[in-house]
């Protein structure tokens, strides 16, 4: 057991940073939304679900059948791109659609709550019955989901010693990185950014220094909503699979990540994401991959149990975003 | 009139807080709210900021009804605000802060940063540390410095006097005194009756939601009901324990002004009482 844990250190450390910088950006959806609004965004998965169909639709449009070396980097770009702004889009459609309206009404948090679950409920049917029909070529899989598209060639780009890094994963944590560079620019260094902040830390203060409050949850929203479609974009090169139920489990390991790191708080989701990657990973090398998602969950209630406000801890209210 | 209050109605679901309040402000003024822990001070002054909504009556800013323009719209109209409690972010630096108060503006805010930091050197030498980590009379300064980051023509304040050391209190008085003298119109709400009514040209007396009296600031505190109910007993008493010797006159004579818009805004203001804004720390340290 220890054994198997010490020979597999090397590959779990990688697959768990770049599975780690998925949930990462993902979870960052999630924090900022309840940065701002105090809720939490259960459709935020379906948001990611629909990047993976974004994703999916790129390269079949682009006709993509083996790419690898630049030519997989250009593909990853340009699904990015595809997928960030389809989930982006998404993403701001329901605000309007299911949270605004109840917002405008002084509705309670619980009802937030409820239509955030009919709306994830909603967008996974939406797809399963028409989306996925009426724009892809199902009979491919035999009619059968998920679809797969495999176009990816995979090599080793780093050799060192036991360091193995194949080119997908390393583009996967490569642009999650990026991604969350220009976030944190994003949030610290703009206009929008501080206007983001000034209404996570108290909104009331906020409109007397005439921030549109409206205007801070609908960017909140497409940010949040790009970001998961770039991390569709990411999970699509990885594993090369969309199906209309994935945003399931890794919607609840992004919100777990999230609410480890300290929910609310950026650099948390991302030093969230990273932890609870590696330590599904080692975990899995550890018990067996069957226990991958025992090892994710326990660490979550083991979290809440001892430090309630996640691993970086801050309040919300103080958090730095 | 610069702000017209015109008998407001505002409920919290079924309480009526404000149960129609009429007040006005002139140019130039500064005008004071006054009143016991839920009369409606604040109540008043968010729904001036658009932060509360009227269930009846109207506001006029300007010559314009602002009764429905959004509160993220009404800075820019020209109504400022540092809120009960201040209202600090905990986790932007002081000069984040100070940014935020110039965010509904377009264009470059550093003059209005140059004159903030001038005003308030204490805030200069901590421009980098964070709102929340300040003293409470840092907080005060840095509140009201970011409310006038956005160039208000009226600042509304609410009890700035709270919680701080006497002294503190003292400069914080001078202070408005000092942005009134370089021509901001001032709402003024205090629980700190005595002081307020010093500073100011005019007063509303409120009472669970409604104003019962209103005069020129020096009638009031020689009123001997107010004096019973807000400046804790009778003239001599009250004389005693007030401001410290180096209180300022009250700035302009108030009997000039309750009539008059152009008295306070010509006043000389050759010497700025209130940049001395750095002098009061060790009252203040928890
Ligand atoms: N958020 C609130 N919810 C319900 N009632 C409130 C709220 N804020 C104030 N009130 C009530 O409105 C009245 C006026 O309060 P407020 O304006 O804060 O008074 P003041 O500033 O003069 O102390 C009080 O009776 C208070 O209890
Ligand atoms: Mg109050």
């Amino acid at each position: 057991m220890l054994d198997d844990f010490i020979n597999q250190f090397w590959p779990s450390t990688i697959d768990g940073l770049s599975l780690g910088a998925i949930y990462a950006l993902v979870a960052l959806g999630y924090t900022m939304v309840y940065g701002v609004l105090r809720l939490i965004n259960f459709a935020h998965a379906d948001i990611f679900m629909v990047g993976t169909f974004a994703a999916l639709w790129t390269v079949q449009t682009m006709g993509v059948s083996s790419a690898g070396g630049i030519g997989l980097i250009g593909v990853a770009v340009v699904m990015a791109l595809v997928a960030g702004a389809v989930s982006g889009g998404s993403a701001l459609l329901l605000e309007v659609a299911a949270y605004r309206p109840l917002r405008k009404k002084g509705a309670s948090r619980l009802a937030a709550l409820i239509s955030a679950i009919g709306a994830s409920i909603f967008i996974q049917q939406l797809f399963a019955t028409t989306v996925i029909p009426w724009v892809f070529d199902t009979s491919k899989e035999g009619g059968k989901l998920p679809l797969n598209e495999h176009f990816v060639s995979r090599n080793d780009v780093v050799d060192l010693g036991p360091i193995h890094i194949s080119n997908d994963k390393l583009i996967v944590f490569v642009g999650a990185v990026l991604m969350m560079i220009a976030l944190d620019q994003f949030v610290n260094r703009t206009k929008l950014g501080r206007g983001i902040r000034s209404t996570a830390q108290d909104p009331e203060t906020a409109v007397l220094m005439g921030v549109n409050i409206d205007r801070v949850v609908s960017v909140t929203f497409l940010v949040g909503g790009a970001m998961a479609g770039v991390a569709a974009a990411l999970y699509f090169l990885r594993f090369e699979q969309a199906w209309f139920f994935t945003g399931f489990l890794l919607g609840i390991k992004a919100f777990t990540a999230a609410v480890l790191g300290g929910i609310g708080n950026i650099r948390g989701a991302l030093v969230g994401g990273f932890a609870l990657g590696l330590f599904e990973m080692y975990g899995s090398s550890l018990f067996g991959s069957e226990w991958r998602d025992v090892v994710a969950f326990s660490v979550l209630i083991l979290v809440l149990m001892f430090r309630p406000t996640g691993i970086l801890g801050e309040s919300l209210q103080q958090a730095r975003a | 009139m610069l702000l017209e209050i015109r008998d407001i109605h505002v409920h919290y679901g079924k309480i009526a807080a404000l149960k129609g309040i009429t007040a006005s402000v002139d140019e130039g003024e500064i005008v004071t709210l006054i009143g016991a822990n839920g009369a409606g001070k604040t109540t008043t002054l968010k729904t001036v900021s658009g932060l509360r909504p009227l269930s009846g009556g109207g506001i006029v800013f300007d010559g314009k009804d602002i009764s429905k323009m959004p509160g993220h719209k009404r800075v820019l109209a020209g109504i400022g605000q540092a809120p009960e409690g201040r209202g600090i972010f905990p986790g932007m630096t002081v000069e984040e802060n100070l940014l935020m108060g110039a965010y509904a503006r377009k264009g470059d805010s550093s003059p209005e940063l140059k004159e903030a930091y001038e005003l308030f050197p204490r805030l200069a030498e901590r421009k980098n540390q964070a709102g929340g980590t300040m003293s409470g009379g840092e907080q005060q300064m840095l509140a009201i410095g970011r409310a006038l980051m956005a160039k208000p023509k009226v600042l509304l304040l609410d009890e700035p006097s709270m919680g701080l050391a006497p002294m503190l209190v003292q400069q914080i008085f001078t202070i408005i005194q000092e942005i009134n003298r370089r021509g901001t119109t001032v709402l003024l709400v205090e629980q700190n009756a005595q002081q307020a009514l010093q500073i100011a040209h005019r007063a509303y007396v409120l009472e669970t939601g409604r104003v019962v009296k209103t005069a020129p600031a020096a009638d009031l505190l020689d009123d001997p009901e107010v004096r019973a109910a807000y400046l804790g007993g009778d003239l001599g008493a009250a004389k005693g324990t007030a401001a410290p010797p180096a209180a300022p006159a009250p700035a302009p004579e108030p009997s000039a002004t309750s009539a008059d818009a152009g008295g306070p805004a010509d006043a000389d203001s050759a010497d700025p009482a209130g940049t001395r804004a750095d002098d009061g720390e060790g009252g203040t340290a928890p």
